[in-house]
């Protein structure tokens, strides 16, 4: 009796040890622990502190209702960052793409250079958004800087980058247009899986290059432009790093990007609670506008078994 | 077999030596394995080196403590030196240090606060209201001698002392603000070179002439400072001697009333900007330190400095052939009073979450008190408050230093109100930024100087009414 029932337990563990659901879960449980610490707790921490008056300094954290958003409406400088924000989401990211799927496209020819060219041109989202990177553009677009020299060798006037508040922005920008990499690299994927016929086909009904990249590149390869411009939106919603190292978010908060305004309340000037409201409200916007972005894929994202 | 004894003895030792090390918390289990080695040391040559680890270590507990400060390269290399020296004097006492710049600091210690883990031992300027709960009074250590005072005036321990007569830290020296300029830049472009009385007008007037002559900027960014400039200096510099000051003594509301007081300064802020004898936000986003001040690179003729900074500057200067002086701080009025003030530079403190607080404040009593270690540190936190090292230290001064001294002397000589506060409220950071944004706005032309003037006032009554 005892003998048999240890067998069927052992069969039971055997079983479960072996149970694909099992495998899954053990190999998924590093992901799942460091979600949970690191992503869920700390969410679910400050959403509660979105409703407090939480300080680092004092830390105190007293129950303060609606009134961090409340205060946010009032507030000059959120609502600048949240114009700023968009601006640079609304510029950064089309350019971004744009560079990405016409350099992924170049590099879709039959030459032994290609691998060599794409991984140079991943470097730069390699070092992505670093310090180092952040500081070697501010040299650059110093008044003395590097571009200004050229610049000035060319006959062209010196442009005074980050003192002018209408194009303080427009550095940032691209350096997070150049660190097109990983779209690239994602869009050079797609690229391959294009069937070659179609374009032989349109090729013997005459098609021009421009009729091929539009009629046949550019549809199979929507579902692609759709993952990557949810992708690259919400990245450029939170960029911090340009701002934080190069402006500092001057002249007159014209490059006051909104992570780096809910930096500032955070750990410059103690108010913690604020800040997670802050972010709670990104987080509503950025979910708005990924939503209008998949409600209106259905419109441009073209998508075989559909036809 | 000789081999493989040799080889055990050898493991056996570099085991002990390594429990020895790793020793700070359990002294009392070190010493076992350490003995059982030196009965099988014999013809091992390490094992000596591991026995004297081994009994410092039951001799005197090791201890680590953690330092952090701000400030610029100088600086941080002369503290590495002292520390390195106490580390010597002291072989049981470990320091592992951290240095920022300004704000970076301030956000680490922020987060350190959180998560009580401040620094042992950690540097507080003005600002310390704020960390009053994380300060551990120095109060029994003085009593006890571990913090010698005994150089130390009165006076000198007040100015770091609470409104209850807790010392709250050891200052690193006395300081205050002031103007230093090149004056063969004045002269070159004719503009009258400042003296004990000029005002914020002569100020504006002069760089403006520098700029128009030489095509540089007449004064350099004064950074986040333009706020003590021209909110805190520049208020308390109206009417009588102490009658007006941004915030009341007890920081617990404004010192003044009239909003409009601020306006001509953001005004002449804003011209200056406008007109390019003062850096717009672009270029002052490339000043890092003091050290790459556009008065050092030889890009404007003045610029603000804690006068401790001074000597720093004066010797970069003096390496390229230029000699900079040091002018007190405009005034309002040449037949007004003058607006600096004698101050602490900064202070060291203990922290509450320290493990070795007696350890921590016997090395802020060496660091203060130390003419060996302040040869090295040569004052450049502050005129030191010790009087036997400041007489050290002044027997020996470089010509950038005596400057300072004779400066600091100068203004301990002003006329100042009887209470007067260089502390700040939790919450000045957010309205120094905002100022500072203002200002911008009016050269922008966005707002009115008038306007920009009630913003102002009315954020820093925002504190107030949180």
């Amino acid at each position: 009796m005892e003998q048999k029932k240890s067998v069927r337990t052992g069969k039971w563990l055997y079983k479960f040890i072996n149970n694909e659901n099992t495998v899954g879960h053990v190999f998924a449980f590093p992901f799942i622990f460091g979600f949970i610490c690191f992503s869920m707790i700390p969410m679910l921490t400050s959403f509660r502190y979105a409703f407090t008056d939480y300080s680092l300094g004092t830390k105190t954290a007293e129950f303060a209702g609606l009134k961090n958003f409340i205060m946010l409406l009032q507030d000059e400088v959120f609502l600048k960052s949240l114009k700023v924000t968009l601006r640079y989401v609304l510029i950064s990211v089309p350019m971004k793409l744009i560079f990405a799927l016409l350099v992924a496209f170049l590099l879709t020819r039959k030459s032994k250079m290609v691998t060599l060219y794409r991984s140079l041109y991943y470097i730069p989202s390699l070092v992505g958004g670093s310090v180092a990177v952040a500081l070697v553009w501010k040299q650059l677009f110093a008044r003395k800087g590097l571009i200004n020299m050229i610049l000035k060798a060319q006959g062209l006037g010196t442009v005074n980058w980050f003192g002018d508040q209408k194009l303080a922005l427009l550095p940032l920008i691209l350096m997070s247009v150049w660190q097109f990499g990983s779209s690239m690299i994602i869009f050079a994927a797609g690229l391959k899986e294009i069937p070659v016929t179609y374009y032989e086909a349109a090729q013997i009904d005459g098609a021009n290059g421009f009729q091929r990249f539009f009629k046949i590149t550019l549809p199979c390869l929507s579902p692609i432009v759709l993952y990557n411009l949810v992708m690259q939106t919400i990245s450029a919603f939170m960029a911090f790093t340009q701002a934080f190292i190069i402006t500092e978010g001057g002249p007159n908060n014209s490059t006051m990007l909104y992570a780096l305004y809910v930096y500032n309340q955070a750990f410059k000037y103690n108010n913690m609670g604020y800040a997670c409201a802050m972010s709670w409200f990104m987080l509503l916007v950025m979910g708005a506008i990924t939503l209008i972005i998949f409600k209106t894929s259905k419109f441009w994202v073209f998508n075989e078994s559909d036809q | 077999m000789k081999k493989k004894m040799l080889a055990l003895a050898l493991s056996l030792a570099m085991v002990a030596s390594l429990t020895a090390c790793g020793s700070a918390e359990a002294p009392a289990e070190t010493t076992a394995p350490a003995e059982t080695v030196a009965a099988t040391e014999a013809a091992v040559a390490e094992t000596p080196a591991a026995e004297t680890v081994a009994e410092t270590a039951a001799a005197e507990e090791d201890i680590t403590l953690t330092m952090a400060w701000w400030g610029s390269q100088t600086r941080h290399d002369r503290t590495i030196e002292v520390i390195e020296m106490y580390e010597k004097e002291h072989p049981n006492v470990h320091i592992e240090y951290e240095y920022y710049s300004f704000d970076d600091y301030f956000t680490k210690l922020k987060t350190l606060v959180a998560s009580d883990q401040v620094w042992d031992v950690f540097q507080l300027g003005g600002n310390f209201p704020m960390y009053m709960d994380k300060i551990y009074f120095l109060n029994e250590f003085i009593e006890s001698g571990i913090v010698d005072t005994t150089n130390i005036s009165e006076a000198n321990l007040k100015i770091t002392q609470d409104t209850e007569g807790n010392q709250i830290g050891l200052s690193n020296g006395l300081n205050t603000y002031g103007i230093a300029y090149d004056p063969a830049m004045f002269e070159e472009a004719g503009a009258t070179l400042p003296n004990e009385n000029w005002t914020w007008d002569d100020y504006y007037e002069a760089a403006e002439k520098i700029h128009d002559e030489l095509g540089i900027y007449g004064s350099s960014a004064f950074g986040t400072s333009d706020f003590i400039a021209g909110c805190s200096t520049y208020v308390s510099e109206h009417g009588a001697v102490g009658e007006y000051s941004f915030f009341n003594i007890d920081l617990t509301g404004m010192g003044f009333d009239d909003a409009q007081m601020l306006t001509p300064y953001i005004q002449m802020r804003a011209d200056m900007i406008n007109s390019g004898s003062y850096p717009d936000a672009g270029a002052e986003a490339e000043i890092t330190d003091i050290e790459n001040d556009f008065l050092v690179t030889g890009e404007a003729a003045m610029t603000w400095v804690a006068a401790n900074q001074f000597p720093t500057i004066y010797d970069d200067c003096q390496a390229d052939g230029r000699t900079l002086a040091l002018a007190p701080l405009p005034k309002v009025t040449a037949d007004g009073h003058a607006g600096g003030v004698i101050q602490s530079s900064q202070m060291l403190c203990v922290s509450q979450d320290s493990q070795h607080k007696e350890a921590a404040a016997a090395f802020i009593s060496w660091f203060q008190n130390s003419v060996d270690c302040n040869n090295v540190l040569q004052g450049e936190r502050g005129i030191p408050v010790n009087s036997e090292v400041r007489a050290a230290l002044s027997a020996n001064a470089t010509p950038g230093q005596q400057v300072m001294y004779d400066y600091v002397d100068m203004v301990s000589g002003f006329e100042v109100p009887e209470k007067y506060n260089v502390l700040s409220p939790d919450g000045q950071d957010q309205v120094v930024d905002n100022y500072r944004n203002y200002v911008q706005q009016v050269a922008f032309g966005e707002i009115s100087a008038e306007e920009a003037a009630d913003k102002t006032y009315a954020d820093a009554l925002a504190i107030f009414n949180k």
